[in-house]
């Protein structure tokens, strides 16, 4: 479909657009609180968000696409002047804990840097745990779920294991391990690898005896069986489980970070709030939900390519 | 026919049972026939009569219980190279494409061919079956026919002695079904080396159409009910022979067989043409 099939109506009349405008005129209110406002950081962010926007609506070739992507902006906008409202223009809440817009936007950008260091502190501890725990879990599930017998019985071992909440171990794991980050690799794999480990052996289990009956019958091997027709087969199920997983991941870390690291993302939320610093506060739960969007963004993007032939 | 020590296949006294919670079910008693060298033998029976376990024994999936299934003089001990099989569906791999399938098929069944190689006859036979375009597709893509057009491209390529077909039609509408056997027939007399086919089904007019021979079964357990060599010579065109007097009666003798194994009866009232 060329960029000229959707009329100017679709591509720029929205209610994205409104309430973009609306954010704008309501910069003109006065402002009833005490402390300085950083308007300009909050009009900065929404003009960026706004020109993206008008760059997607410019070149959109699906009419679901854009409806999608002006939706998110509307919804942002939305919040936006929610809160510019409630804080500066009408101060509904208290000042201290609940900083204006701009005030919190000027602190991100201040913070870059620093949160870049936690980000990847935080994302180098998932990596880790995560895909240690695939490369034990996959190819363990696979064999489990393929040898229906030991299958059976690791099936009610995986279930008694799996079901004790991962973050039993952190206690254990802090006797155990020398430092906060081998505590932490440890819970995220233990976190993850369940998951993945009862996704894969499900999955296994649920293929379909025609498909392994049309692989017998071309004569492939033990290990072309297992990686090739297996572990396609249940790639659906397994995703599901690596899904998981990684949810999972994320909350322990950063509850883990909270409790008892010196970096990460759980780390600069809890260090502000402690120091009373809920500008920082609101910065860090707002990081806290781009990166785990992004990544789960990432995932799906993968996962979609992964499983393109469905 | 039973036999013949030339044949390619040899069944004899073949016998399937399960074990079931009534107890044992016998699926197939006692079944012996041979299939020649080239020969194109349907097996028929209605549905649950055994056929496809018939299929299975001969596939190597299923282990018969007594009797001995033979290829080439030895008994059956697992699926080999020599045996290409084609299902009424999930016979293709749903994660790779069209090309990718017959591919892999070739891959295994040829292994000493290198990679440009197994591609370039996947995509002749591809082309043989009409479905260059559509190579890069996915199963998921295809149309019932369509994929099962690929799944003898599949079968074809891998250039086995033997050919078994599970009712490879049964799930495909009746245009498309009729096209499919003509394409079938097509290939199978062109190729240089005609190959031994044993194929499923429960259409009469389908197994007259395509075979030498038609081994009809009755209901459980399956035996041989009889043995009916199909006198039309190849190779057989549709409109033609359908029309001819010849066939409208041999069907309808095949018919009231068919239909009148209702008390699995095996004394000889039949006629041979």
């Amino acid at each position: 479909m060329s960029p000229a099939k959707l009329s100017f109506r679709t591509r720029y009349v929205r209610t994205a657009n409104l309430l973009f405008a609306i954010f704008l005129l309501i910069q003109f209110l006065p402002n009833r609180i005490s402390k300085a406002d950083a308007p300009g950081y909050a009009v900065g962010f929404a003009v960026i968000a706004e020109a993206a926007l008008l760059c997607a609506s410019a070149l959109a070739t699906k009419k679901t696409g854009l409806c999608l992507i002006a939706d998110i902006a509307a919804f942002l906008y939305a919040l936006l002047i929610a809160w510019t409202l409630a804080t500066a223009k009408f101060n509904l809440t208290k000042e201290m804990l609940f900083p204006p817009p701009g005030i919190v936007f000027r602190q991100l950008a201040e913070d870059v840097p620093q949160l870049g260091r936690h980000i990847g502190s935080s994302l180098a501890l998932i990596a880790q745990g995560y895909l240690l725990a695939l490369a034990a879990a996959l190819p363990l599930g696979l064999v489990l779920g393929y040898s229906a017998r030991i299958g059976n019985a690791a099936a009610y071992v995986a279930k008694f294991l799996g079901a004790i909440p991962p973050v039993v171990y952190i206690p254990y794991g802090i006797a155990l391990l020398p430092s906060f980050r081998s505590v932490s690799v440890l819970v995220i794999f233990l976190a993850s690898f369940w998951p993945i480990l009862a996704a894969t052996m499900s999955g296994v289990l649920l293929v379909e005896r025609r498909i392994v009956d049309s692989a017998r019958v071309l004569n492939v091997g033990r290990l072309t069986m297992l990686f090739r027709i297996i572990l396609s087969a249940a790639l659906p199920q397994i995703l599901i489980g690596c899904s998981q997983g990684l949810t999972v991941s994320f909350i322990l870390l950063t509850s883990a970070e909270m409790i008892g690291a010196r970096s990460g993302m759980g780390f600069y939320v809890k260090n502000y709030s402690d120091l009373g610093n809920y500008t920082r506060t609101i910065v860090g739960v707002l990081v806290v939900g781009i990166v785990i969007s992004a990544v789960f963004f990432a995932f799906n993007k993968l996962q979609k390519f992964l499983l393109r032939w469905r | 026919m039973t036999g013949s020590r030339k044949d390619k296949i040899i069944l004899q006294n073949l016998t399937v049972s399960y074990e079931e919670k009534g107890g044992l079910f016998t699926a197939l008693d006692d079944i012996s026939f041979g299939v020649a060298d080239g020969e194109f033998v349907s097996v028929i029976g209605s549905s649950g009569c055994g056929k496809s376990t018939l299929l299975s024994v001969l596939e190597g999936l299923l282990r018969p219980s007594g009797g001995s299934a033979l290829i080439d003089g030895a008994p059956i001990s697992g699926p080999g190279p020599d045996r290409g099989v084609v299902f009424q569906s999930y016979s293709l791999f749903p994660w790779m494409t069209a090309r990718k399938n017959v591919a892999f098929g070739i891959k295994h069944a040829r292994r000493e061919l290198k990679r440009a190689e197994v591609y370039r006859i996947a995509d002749e036979y591809l082309e043989k079956v009409g479905l260059s375009d559509s190579r890069g597709r996915y199963p998921s893509r295809l149309s019932g026919g369509m994929q099962q057009r690929v799944a003898i491209a599949r079968a074809l390529a891998m250039d086995t002695d033997i050919l078994l077909m599970d009712e490879p039609f049964g799930a495909v509408d009746a245009k498309n079904r009729v096209q499919l056997q003509e394409m079938l027939l097509d290939l199978w007399g062109h190729e240089a080396r005609r190959k031994t086919v044993v194929f499923i089904t429960h259409d009469i007019d389908e197994a007259i159409f395509l075979s030498d021979r038609v081994v009809m079964l009755t209901e459980s357990p399956g035996r041989v009910y009889r043995d009916i060599h199909v006198p039309f010579p190849r190779p057989r065109d549709r409109s033609g022979l359908l029309g001819s007097s010849v066939y409208v009666e041999f069907r309808r003798d095949v018919t009231a067989l068919f239909f009148g194994d209702k008390t699995g009866e095996t004394e000889d009232d039949w006629v041979k043409i």
